[in-house]
């Protein structure tokens, strides 16, 4: 399909505010990250998450914490920080004008 | 003759790895250290991933299997994925298709006996309560001739994948499986349910 690849930048901008409102809505551990992605256009593997979050984290959008797991060794718990909590809703609002824009032109 | 294992820390996580295992484990931490050469916080990034890797190497681990091997190290490292900076490079993201082809698999995590009612019912989206008790009622029904049903499927249908954070397996499903790829190997029906032989 010649439109993938005009799609594939766009999934990949739009992975990182995806990111941050999965984070925004409770505190999660990559694995939780992953499986709600999965099987959406944005499935993404751990590879590329792992980065997103470190930089999402020197940011200061997100935060992590350890949490003592039952099975295995502790686990990184990801949430938004106050930043992030504005940032995310700045992005809302402006996805949702961008939306509205693209919606208007072309009918 | 012994084969020597080699112990490695990783992050959090102490596993053995056999020979291939450990040489392919070190060439995808040097590849994904290369990767990150731009980042500004590359330890935290690997760390992160060595912790990823030993979870998904331990989820594939066969009961009492201690020491890794290309065949769990392989599938964990493609799940896992290499390494992308964020914005950076062509998006790599195309969706793996697999995860959306359904197949036909017994499902270990939270099984009872060895996941065959679990995996039927992932498969046609049934209530696996529903598929449990429609299983003994036809064990009852059929003078147990459901028994050999349910033991050919044991030994054809393929194993799910784990997933991290999913149920515990159980200690009967993991005997079970454990004995099932014993005669498996035995009869000479690789992991695919294929006869090989």
């Amino acid at each position: 399909m010649a439109a993938e690849s005009k799609l594939a930048p766009i999934r990949k901008g739009l992975l990182e505010f995806l990111v941050l409102k999965i984070v925004g809505v409770k505190s999660v551990y990559v694995p939780d990250i992953l499986r709600q992605l999965a099987g959406t256009e944005f499935t993404t593997q751990e590879g590329t998450l792992y980065p997103l979050l470190s930089k999402l984290r020197r940011e200061d959008l997100v935060q992590y914490e350890w949490k003592e797991s039952d099975a295995g060794p502790p686990r990184k718990y990801y949430r938004l920080t106050d930043t992030g909590r504005a940032q995310l809703a700045a992005l809302d609002d402006y996805w949702n004008l961008i939306n509205r824009t693209i919606a208007n032109f072309g009918n | 003759m012994q084969r020597i294992a080699t112990t490695v820390r990783l992050n959090r996580s102490v596993l053995q790895f056999d020979d291939a295992a450990h040489a392919r484990l070190e060439q995808y931490l040097a590849e994904s250290a290369r990767l990150l050469e731009a980042d500004p916080d590359p330890q935290e990034i690997l760390a992160d991933l060595e912790q990823a890797v030993a979870d998904q190497c331990t989820h594939r681990l066969r009961p009492e299997q201690t020491v890794v091997t290309l065949a769990e190290l392989e599938p964990a490292l493609e799940e896992i994925g290499s390494v992308q900076a964020p914005g950076s490079g062509p998006a790599s993201m195309a969706p793996p298709r697999e995860a959306t082809l359904r197949t036909l698999q017994q499902i270990s995590q939270g099984a009872v006996i060895s996941g065959v009612c679990l995996g039927l019912a992932r498969y046609f989206r049934l209530d696996v309560t529903l598929l449990r008790v429609i299983s003994v009622l036809l064990l009852l029904g059929t003078g147990g001739a459901m028994v050999l049903v349910y033991l050919g499927l044991m030994l054809l249908l393929p194993y799910a994948p784990p997933e991290p954070g999913g149920a515990p397996i159980r200690w009967l499903p993991a005997k079970n499986r454990a004995f099932m790829e014993f005669l498996r190997a035995k009869l000479g029906v690789d992991r695919a349910g294929k006869i090989t032989a």
